[in-house]
Parts: C-alpha cells; structure tokens; sequence
C-alpha cells in the first residue's frame, strides 16, 4: 500500500463512518451549485438561443405600440399582435430601397392551441433562416399554394398533434383554443416542416390570402396584415427608424431584435439575482455542514490520527487525511451539482421549447462548467481546514491514553 | 554495540495544582543491539511516558536520546515521524488497532509510512502468528488474544531495530499472555530486534536476560498515580 493509497482509504473510509452527514453535506453542495449552473446557464442560453432565433430578419413592421410586443408576436409568435397594418404599408417597405425582403404575417387562429400563421409561399423559397439555410420541407410534402386552403405544419406541432400529409383540419377563431369559435373552412396539410429549432416550428403555416378572408373575420381583414417581416441590406435601418419611429406615427420598426430582446432579458435580472442569492445561501450552508461533519468526526477520530502518529504518520499526512475527506465530499457534491443543473436545464428547456419552439442547447460545452466546478471543489476544501488544523494539532501522547 | 542511549533525560509535567511534577529523570540507559530488555515499575510511575520520550511521540525537558547513532531529541518533527515509521515498533497495552481497517490492512498502514523495501511479507507475517486465515478480519472479529497478535505483527513489519512493549499483557488472562509473550520474544529474537518492555507485573520479564527496575532507573519517584 503506498501513502496515497493509505491516504485514499483513510479518507473514504472517513467518509464512510459518518455517510449520511456525508451525504448530506453533498446534496446541499450539489443543489448549491445546480442552482447557481442552473440560473446562470439557463438565462445565458435562453438569451442567445432567442437572439439567434430572429429568423434570419433584422427588423419587424407592426402597428404602433412596444417593439419588444411587435417582436414578441411575429418572431415568437407569442402574445396578442398589438393592432394590423395596411396591405399597402407592407407594399411600401417591400419596395424601400435597403430593405432585401420583407415578408407579411397575418394571425389570428388557431388549431388546437397553435397558431395559424398566414404568410407568403416566398417566405419558404427563398429567405434563409440562418446564414447559408433555407427551409426544407420533409419528403412526401409541398409548400402550400397562396391561393388554396392549404397548410405547412411546424415540425413541433406535426409531432404533437400528430399531424400528417393528407390530414384535413378545421381551424378556430383567436389565438387561444376554444372549442366552440371553429371556422367552416377546411385545410388540407402538404408539407411538414423539418425542425429548425426556432419558433417555425410550433406553429401552422397557411397563404396569408387565408387569414384575410376567412369566413367570419371582419372585412379590413383582407386588406391589412399583422407584422412585416423585414430583412435589411447595410445600414438601411437608421433610416427606417426615423421613419417610423420619430417622423411617423401609423407604424412601429422594431429594430435591430437582437438590442430589443436584450432589454428584455435585462428587466429578468432581479430574478437572476434572487436566485444566485439563494444559491449563495445554500452554498454557505453546505460549507458549514461540512465543517461541522469534520469538526463532530474528528473527536471520535482524534485517538485514530493518535494511532497512526505513532506508528509512523506525519503532521501532513493526518492533516491531508481530513483535507481529503472534505475534498471527497465536495468532489461528489460538484459531481451532483452537474446532475442537478442537467435535470433544471433538462426541464427548462422542454418547458422554452414548449412555450416558444426555441430550443435550447444545455449540454454545449462551457467554461463556466469549469470554473463553478473549481469553485465547489475549492470551498470544500477551505470548509475543511478547521478540523485539519485540529488534526494537525492532535497531542499523540494524550489520545494514546498511557496506561502506565 | 548500544542502539540505544540516554543521558540526563528528565520529563515533567503540570499538575492541575500548579505545580511541576517530573516524571522521568534518567541519568543513563542504554541497550544494545538484539537486547531483551524487561523493566518492572509501579502503576502510574512514568513508564508509559518513558517510552514516549524513547519513541519521539513526546520531547523531553532536556537530555539527549540516540537511537542508532542519531539524536532524536534534535530532530526535526517529520525526521522523528521516520524514525518511528522504520526503526520503532510499538506494541500497546490497549493493542490501538485501527478499528475500521482488516489486519491485513492493519500492517499495510504501517508500511506505507515505513515506505522502505526492507519489510516483511504482511501475508507470511500474519500467517506466522497464526491468523493467516483471518487477514481480511476486522480487530472487533477477532477475540483479544487474536488481536493481540496482530498487534505484534504489525509492530514487526517494518523490521524496526527496536521494540517497545507497553503492557502488551495487561489486557490478556495468564495463557494467552504467556503465548503472546512467547510469539514477541519469539519473533524478536528471529530478527535480531531489540526488545524493551515494561510493566507492572514480575512474571511478564522473568524471562528476560536483563531487567530492570523502574525506581532505580529514574531518579524521579514523585509522582504516583496516571501519568
């Protein structure tokens, strides 16, 4: 047995003696540094997940009111849209020198709790989501025809409604389910929609000519739209901004999305906060669990380490049996904390995806990881210097208990 | 040739009233290499702190201790933690196994401190005081006599050049203390160790070459009762 062995066995068997404090010290570092992981990498990865998630637009038209609400409803396809635009305000930016495309929205139903979407074939053809990626449609399907009662079906929806090519569906009035507002129209679904992760996915897409005139809806439906899709080329939106947004007022310019969601993202921090708080807190009290488990074992293990002096073992040896025993403890809590954290973010990101199609990457490699790990391990270790101190100090010929 | 010598060794301590109780003062002692050496003392005398002294686990008030030509009273405290790990075997009167570890595990501590190759087999050792069957035993599996032995074994498995016996008896009914000091001297002899034992019973170090009495070693009779 070398002294690393004679050291591990030590430690564990430290461990093992008093498992369940043990065990308890763990867990509390474990939601301690879940929590922290948790709060911090959720609200990271949300934040750059929505901001990659603008679809490949720079900008949205809508009418006048909150750009964060403008954004919200026609790039998340969240919230109510905040009023309709005419027909011939989205003619005018589509034909904006600087504007590269602009494509019209127009909601206002629903199947099933998800919305209808009515937009331009174009969008699918030719504007690509992410740099260099269009829109691809699964085998066995089609883009809708502007002109039809047909439907594109968002890959998320698809799978949870369990939608098919050939499937007929009736839709219903508003943007929440109500069972008795449904339209006569009938759809028939062409295309499914391959995942992209972004909010494309949670819902159905329909010829924006659909929205207008369905049965039922009022008649400056069929000349207005909900938002315009806007991406630019160059600086163009300096100008649009003035125009919209400072010299008019029929219309809002919600751009660039990426500056508004960050706003958005920073009235979150308190809630950040409280919860890094909280982490602290907890953290706090599993250092102090591991210093009261060390200080109560090294009592019963004062005659121990007595023992092991006299046959041989150094004041460092005893006072890295403890060090290690507080390392051990805090090695299984940060361990834990990467099992708390993934089941968090396991639940977060289902419940992002649920709400909003984005969908979150949890499991990508960050540094962050490292560090927090370091820092667990670190506290651990510092909890445990007290009792090693008094481990280091154990008066050989006292514990011995002379007898003679 | 000596492998241990001491001069003007003197030890007090506190005492709850304020005042200085010396322990040991010892003017001379020494012993040879392969000596047997049994000392007889009263309970409570200061053997117990004697051997401590010899061992390093305490320092001494002034004096000089030499073991093997080197003078432990000035070395440093992690030279002192070798010294003891390869030259001193300790057997106590209260065995101090480590409960939580088997036998084997018991002797294999002890080795890793040593951290030397000239060590006994733990398997041949174990088995040469009769608990080769019984390695993987913990100490509270094992009847007082057994656990005797693997406090023996465990002393001797550095090959340390010196012995130190602190009532290894005391806790033992006549037979099995007439065995286990049969197996020590035994088991000493085979490798040429020296052995120094103390205790408060005559017939323990009948059989030694050389014994000694407590009192007229240490000058120091002032102290009666636990030390």
């Amino acid at each position: 047995m070398s002294s690393i062995q004679a050291l591990f066995a030590l430690c564990t068997r430290g461990v093992r003696q008093y498992a369940f404090s043990s065990l308890v010290a763990s867990l509390a570092i474990a939601m301690s540094g879940g929590l922290f992981l948790g709060t911090w990498k959720i609200k990271e990865g949300a934040q750059n997940a929505f901001t990659l998630s603008s679809s490949g637009f720079d900008a949205v038209l809508g009418a006048r009111g909150s750009k964060l609400q403008l954004i919200l409803n026609a790039i998340f396809h969240l919230e109510a849209s905040p009023g309709n635009l005419e027909w011939e305000q989205y003619e005018i930016i589509k034909n904006t020198p600087g504007v590269k495309e602009a494509y019209p929205l127009a909601v206002g139903d629903n199947f099933m709790g998800y919305r209808l979407v009515g937009t331009e074939p174009s969008l699918f053809d030719e504007h690509e989501w992410k740099k260099g990626v269009k829109y691809q449609i699964e085998k066995g399907g089609r883009l809708f025809s502007s002109n039809a009662k047909e439907a594109l079906v968002g890959n998320f929806v698809a799978n949870k409604l369990g939608l098919k090519v050939g499937d007929r569906f009736q839709p219903y009035h508003g943007l929440t389910f109500r069972e008795e507002s449904k339209h006569d129209e009938v759809y028939v679904i062409v295309g499914i929609l391959s995942a992209t992760g972004t909010p494309a996915d949670k819902v159905i897409w329909v010829p924006i000519k659909g929205i207008q005139f369905m049965e039922g809806h009022a008649s400056e439906y069929s000349t207005s739209v909900s938002a315009v899709l806007v991406k630019l080329r160059g600086a163009a939106g300096f100008a649009l901004e003035m125009k919209y947004n400072k010299q008019g007022n029929q219309a809002t310019f919600a751009w660039p999305i990426a500056a508004t969601l960050a706003e958005f993202f920073d009235r979150l921090t308190w809630f950040e906060k409280v919860l890094e708080w909280i982490a602290y807190l907890v953290g706090s009290v599993a250092c102090l669990i591991i210093l009261s488990v060390l200080r109560n074992s090294m009592n019963e293990r004062k005659r121990e380490f007595a023992i092991l002096r006299s046959l041989g073992a150094s004041r460092y040896f005893i006072t890295n049996v403890v060090l290690g025993q507080s390392l051990l403890i805090s090695l299984v809590g940060a361990l834990g904390s990467f099992l708390v954290y993934l089941i968090m973010s396991g639940v977060a990101s289902h419940f992002i995806r649920d709400q909003t199609g984005v969908l979150l990457d949890p499991f990508s490699f960050d540094l962050t990881f490292v560090y927090v790990f370091l820092v667990i391990v670190l506290l651990g270790l510092i909890s445990g210097i007290p009792p090693a101190w008094m481990a280091y100090r154990v008066d050989i010929s006292k514990n011995l208990r002379p007898s003679s | 040739m000596s492998l241990l010598k001491i001069e003007q060794l003197r030890k007090s301590f506190l005492a709850p009233e304020g005042d200085s109780l010396c322990v040991v003062d010892v003017e001379n002692f020494t012993l040879n290499e392969a000596e047997f050496c049994g000392m007889r003392g009263e309970s409570g005398s200061g053997k117990t702190t004697f051997l401590h002294l010899i061992a390093g686990i305490l320092s001494p008030d002034r004096g000089q201790i030499q073991i093997n030509g080197k003078n432990v009273s000035q070395m440093t405290d992690s030279s002192r933690d070798l010294l003891r790990a390869r030259l001193i075997g300790y057997v106590f009167q209260s065995f101090n196994l480590l409960q939580g570890f088997t036998c084997l595990e018991n002797l294999q501590l002890t080795m890793s401190f040593a951290d030397h190759s000239n060590q006994s087999d733990p398997y041949e050792l174990l088995d040469r005081v009769g608990l080769g069957k019984r390695i993987n035993y913990y100490p509270h599996q094992l009847s007082i006599g057994q656990q005797q032995r693997v406090a023996l074994a465990r002393a001797l498995i550095n090959q340390p050049k010196l012995v130190l016996a602190d009532e290894p008896t005391g806790n033992l009914d006549p037979v099995n203390a007439a065995k286990s000091m049969e197996l020590l001297c035994e088991l000493c002899r085979e490798s040429k160790t020296t052995l120094f034992l103390v205790s408060h019973d005559e017939k323990v170090i009948q059989n030694f070459d050389r014994q000694e009495n407590w009192e007229e070693v240490s000058k120091s009779n002032c102290v009666k009762g636990e030390v």
